[in-house]
């Protein structure tokens, strides 16, 4: 039994969105290089308010450096640019002089690695927290439990909440961050393979997660795992080689794929 | 600090053909030569070591005793101590300590942090290696024309800017090098919240690197109290208590340096006990080095 038959309605959790939600990010003719190294080929796509987008594709598609241009991130390092437009509710965030910390608050984003300060779970939640608001000690315990029960993390730490963050299990660490960029109540929410680090239940709770978090976010997720991008996505983009091959509603794109290459990949002939 | 070996037990394998039998056990033989040699080489650093140790617990330990505490370096035939001298080097070592080590964690953090991928940063880090490695003679003579020269008189500032820019590069180096160990995921994870890289440096990578970036700044410590040469251009001695730090300053180095090579036998014995307690003061930080290196390997672990 090929993957394709495999992901067929079983598998595909969400219903169809049925109105298409208003676009929150779109991505204009973008252009990635790694120093002279032109990794992603003027790609165009739209991520629509309150849905989940998967990037799927094989290793060095380009759909980790996708996700590290719409916060920004790769500006970190000097040698890495991107040329476009990236508009963000209708604001080029690609343009020179963006105040990229206020950004970064309105789109977070989550690695692929558990990644805790060394720090206690409590102060790596209230850390990004104080940057932006003046919160009472009791208004930021508010806080710090708000996050931690909406990542479901709540009753298995709130007994040891200034104990450090290096001590919690992978899963448990990854919805720590998870929890940490939701309390800046970000409007979008970069996910970075945020599970394949992870034992098989912690994936679920991540993966339950998302469908819940779908609610009041843009989510956008790079996966490596089609099952997951068909259990959580509502739309799903496929990259090969640094190009956009196909983005379609999650459920049309597994069952029927506009592109030969899309159809190879999902099948397993290749990738 | 020996460095245990692991021996591999050879099992014994189904040999063919009788070369291949004479190969194995030329390979043996090869084996059993180098690790010989080894062995020998390692036991020899040691016996040395352990000779130096011997000498200075022998001679060092017997002129211990309280009046080393409480009574100023004595003029040649009378009795005394190294009051003086143990004030003046912890003043001199503790004020290098205070100018050192915030500009070498700064240097170092610039290095690390903002100017890792820069051209000047590579200048930087070629010209700490000169000064890490240069004879700190030349670095006493340097603060000599610096300091003592305009100054007009030896004096126990001088001595500390000297020990301070023997510290400096050892500190640069190591807290460039703790920081490099944070690794860039972190970084960018705390980027991603938006916060500032100045609180990123502050709160996560200082954090994350702490007990190495304190280690480095101990090693600096032990690597400063017991420089004798840059001293003997700055501070020069003081036979008298002082702790003006604007005269010459009496400290364990040149004490041990003017009373080893003195006729006197008490001299000399006061300078085997300023000699042991430098190195207990040494082995105390490195050791305190060593064992917040291991919590940090933990930490990790």
């Amino acid at each position: 039994m090929s993957t394709f038959q495999a992901l067929s309605d079983d598998i595909l959790a969400h219903a169809p969105i049925a109105e298409p939600t208003p676009v929150k990010l779109s991505v204009r003719d973008l252009d990635f290089y790694y120093g002279k190294n032109k990794t992603l080929n003027s790609i165009s796509l739209d991520f629509h308010d309150r849905s989940v987008t998967a990037l799927i594709g094989p290793s060095g598609c380009g759909k980790s450096t996708l996700l590290r241009t719409l916060n920004r991130i790769y500006s970190l390092y000097p040698n890495q640019t991107a040329t476009g437009e990236i508009l963000l509710d209708g604001e080029n965030i690609l343009a020179s002089g963006k105040d990229l910390n206020n950004l970064r608050a309105r789109v977070g984003m989550v690695f692929q690695k558990p990644t805790p300060f060394p720090m206690s779970i409590y102060e790596n939640i209230a850390f990004a927290v104080r940057m932006y608001e003046k919160l009472s000690k009791s208004e930021m315990d508010e806080r710090v439990e708000w996050g931690l029960r909406k990542v479901a993390l709540w009753d298995e730490v709130k007994d040891k909440l200034h104990a450090s963050g290096n001590g919690l299990s992978g899963g448990q660490q990854q919805r720590l961050c998870i929890a940490r960029s939701v309390v800046l109540n970000p409007e979008v929410l970069l996910l970075d393979e945020p599970a394949s680090a992870l034992d098989p239940i912690s994936t679920m709770k991540i993966e339950e997660l998302i469908s819940e978090l779908r609610a009041d976010y843009t989510i956008i997720i790079v996966t490596h795992n089609m099952q997951q991008a068909a259990r959580t996505s509502d739309y799903t983009a496929f990259m090969y080689l640094g190009d956009l091959v196909e983005i379609s509603p999650t459920r049309e794109l597994f069952t029927n794929p506009r592109e030969a290459r899309t159809r190879d990949y999902i099948t397993g002939r290749f990738g | 600090m020996s460095v245990q070996i692991p021996v591999r037990r050879t099992t014994e394998r189904q040999v063919s053909s009788p070369y291949q039998r004479r190969m194995y056990m030329r390979r043996r033989l090869t084996s059993m030569f180098h690790m010989t040699m080894a062995h020998l080489v390692t036991a020899l650093g040691i016996a040395m070591l352990a000779w130096i140790l011997w000498s200075l617990f022998g001679e060092g330990l017997s002129a211990v005793s309280l009046k080393l505490f409480t009574e100023m370096t004595p003029p040649p035939g009378s009795d005394g101590g190294l009051l003086n001298a143990i004030v003046g080097s912890l003043m001199m070592v503790g004020i290098a300590t205070v100018l050192g080590i915030p500009i070498g964690l700064l240097v170092g953090t610039y290095l690390a942090e903002y100017g890792r991928y820069a051209k000047i940063s590579a200048v930087v880090r070629f010209i700490n290696d000169i000064l890490l490695s240069a004879p700190s003679i030349l670095i006493g003579l340097f603060v000599y024309e610096l300091v003592v020269v305009p100054m007009g008189h030896f004096s126990g500032y001088a001595g500390a800017i000297a020990l301070a820019v023997i510290a400096l590069p050892v500190v640069v180096r190591t807290s460039e090098d703790m920081l490099l160990l944070v690794p860039d995921s972190l970084r960018e994870a705390a980027a991603a919240l938006g916060i500032p890289r100045w609180r990123v440096i502050l709160q996560v990578s200082y954090r994350a690197a702490g007990p190495g970036l304190l280690t480095g700044a101990l090693l600096a410590v032990a690597r400063i109290s017991g420089e004798t040469a840059p001293l003997l251009f700055t501070s020069l001695n003081n036979q008298f208590w002082s702790a003006n730090l604007n005269h010459p300053m009496a400290n364990l180095p040149v004490v041990i340096f003017n009373f080893a090579m003195s006729p006197y036998e008490d001299w000399r014995a006061l300078a085997w006990a300023g000699a042991l307690l430098i190195t207990l003061a040494v082995l105390g930080l490195t050791i305190a080095a060593r064992i917040l290196l291991a919590a940090k390997s933990r930490m990790k672990g």
